[in-house]
């Protein structure tokens, strides 16, 4: 993003054309923080009377053993949910044909699990995943197989992984898909005549094209998966024996509890993650706009 | 890559992608069929229907209460609003953002990311004491609202991206020819990157259609869409088949979404990084 600065207009006055964003912006998202960061030094009983208690939320939460515990498989999670989503959608938008029926039907297939809401999402795949009537249940006992993700973590594991890559795999392929359609063939004749092998094309013709969208999917991806709530909690609710407890579902349990001093605290934490993971990726794309534009002179 | 004659090993390839293709297909789509089998089958003990049956009791169900009915009046209303406000924010900013330098526009892209990546749950609390001191809990408006937190930034980030291919010439001779920037933006602007309205609204639809966790904690009595409609169908005993009803009517409106910007999509745009 903003990368031609020498094509653009120097003029404070732009920032007129900003405010109705941010003004939104500032009433759902800033106020709302600084109200919980209010909050999160207050042990709270009701909203009027509550009792100053400085850092001890946060003191407190830092230090659970739960806490970590949760960050853990929170990282653990969304690093299985990358590593399988990005490469995997990559690949499919790679085979995808770049016309035809075929291939806007599959997209449009590919994009129907994004539009199915979250709470029914673990439904599917439960009722599906069901021994007495679902199709997959009854396949996998055909098969001898035991699929217990009731009982068994590694089996809650793996369905909130395929589950979750049934969810958006549809999102990585259309960005990568949107992407590699802008590309045109003549660039694809130029590396068959220089006699590029397969894996040149992608690495030096398609993958450049890609950046953009792959930040995108990445940065979508990482989040919403390290923060899953809806569906991890309809799955198994954090089980078995918390093993499926992420960072979101403990953030969950003690709105609930209407525990407003913790969760505040917690929200702040969990925000000042988002800020880093945000400043991070921020850092990235700098480096590599200042990296393509250097190779561009 | 296509001129190239159609050799064994070529063929081979295009067979395996086919192949792939169509597994992925499958793994995508079985799920759905459960679905739809489902919601044809009377999943509960009912005194007149046999259980597990083929039947219509479940639509016939959403229709007989106003709860399950109204959630999709609902639902339509606070995308459409939340689709519109987006949008017309988003349009001036991602200009802003595309054609001028600022003290500061550094900045604006780091404060985008962050609220992109807010996690609902980090903000229900405050967003529902919020809300309801001005009365915008039970409300499509409320809703419509809080998800611009996620949705703005995508869509000044996917706008800036076309606005960004349109050469700034055009602006420039407009200006000239003695155009204002609103009788610019609406006459030749938005002709130009219709496509990426139609590409962001797919992504706001997208994300707002199916959000759980603002949904719920802004509708407490009424107001409720579809998600939420049901929710309140998960209990004790529950009718599966009725959810996965629902789930199935939910899928329509989203099903003609992707329909009108398949082309769209399938032409392909770019993100700039």
């Amino acid at each position: 993003m903003a990368a031609n600065d020498h094509l653009r207009t120097k003029s404070n006055a732009a920032w007129w054309l900003l405010a109705p964003a941010l003004g939104v912006l500032a009433f759902v998202g800033v106020l709302p923080l600084l109200t919980i960061f209010n909050y999160s030094f207050f042990d709270i009983f009701t909203l009027e009377t509550r009792f100053w208690v400085g850092t001890e939320w946060y003191r407190e939460i830092l230090s659970s053993q739960r806490f970590v515990e949760s960050l853990a498989r929170s990282l653990l999670f969304s690093a299985i949910v990358l590593s399988i989503q990005i490469p995997l959608g990559i690949f499919i938008a790679l085979l995808l044909p770049r016309q035809g029926r075929f291939r806007t039907l599959m997209l449009m297939l590919l994009a129907l699990p994004l539009m199915v809401p979250w709470n029914t999402v673990p439904s599917m795949w439960v009722s599906f995943l069901g021994n007495s009537n679902g199709f997959g249940g009854q396949t996998l006992a055909f098969l001898g197989l035991d699929f217990d993700y009731k009982f068994n973590a590694v089996h809650t594991w793996i369905l909130l992984v395929a589950m979750d890559t049934w969810h958006w795999i549809g999102l990585v392929v259309i960005l990568c898909y949107s992407s590699l359609s802008t590309i045109s063939p003549a660039y694809y004749q130029a590396a068959a005549i220089d006699g590029a092998k397969r894996l040149q094309v992608f690495r030096f013709v398609e993958l450049p094209k890609m950046t953009g969208v792959l930040m995108m999917a990445l940065l979508l991806r990482f989040m919403d998966s390290f923060m899953i709530y809806t569906e991890a909690f309809r799955v198994n609710a954090g089980g078995p024996n918390h093993l499926t407890s992420f960072l979101s579902l403990d953030l969950g349990e003690e709105i609930a509890a209407y525990d407003y001093g913790p969760a505040a605290a917690r929200s702040i934490i969990y925000f000042l993650i988002v800020l880093l993971v945000a400043w991070a990726f921020k850092t990235i794309m700098n480096i590599h706009q200042s990296q393509t534009s250097r190779g561009a002179q | 890559m296509m001129v190239s004659p159609a050799t064994t090993g070529a063929k081979a390839k295009s067979a395996f992608a086919v192949v792939f293709l169509i597994l992925v297909a499958l793994f995508i789509a079985m799920p759905f069929v459960q679905m739809l089998v489902l919601s044809f089958t009377s999943t509960l003990h009912r005194d007149d229907i046999v259980q597990w049956q083929y039947s219509l009791i479940n639509f016939r169900n959403i229709l007989g209460s106003p709860v399950l009915s109204g959630s999709i009046v609902n639902s339509i209303a606070y995308v459409t609003l939340n689709v519109v406000i987006t949008i017309l924010v988003a349009l001036p900013a991602a200009y802003a953002l595309s054609r001028y330098r600022f003290t500061g526009d550094k900045h604006i892209f780091l404060l985008l990311i962050a609220f992109r990546i807010t996690p609902p749950v980090v903000l229900t609390l405050p967003v529902f004491i919020l809300f309801s001191k001005v009365g915008l809990v039970n409300s499509p408006v409320g809703i419509a609202l809080v998800h611009c937190v996620f949705n703005i930034p995508i869509a000044i980030w996917i706008l800036e991206s076309f606005i960004s291919a349109v050469p700034k010439e055009l602006d420039e001779t407009a200006f000239i020819d003695g155009y204002s920037l609103p009788q610019f933006a609406v006459r030749q602007l938005l002709p130009l990157i219709a496509p990426g309205v139609g590409v962001t609204a797919f992504f706001c639809f997208m994300f707002s259609w199916v959000e759980v966790v603002f949904a719920r904690i802004l509708t407490v009595t009424g107001g409720k869409p579809i998600t939420m409609a049901i929710n309140t169908l998960y209990g004790f005993r529950t009718d599966i088949g009725l959810v996965m009803a629902m789930t199935l009517v939910s899928l329509i409106p989203g099903l003609a979404v992707i329909y009108f910007v398949r082309n769209h999509i399938a032409k392909g745009f770019i993100v700039r990084s």
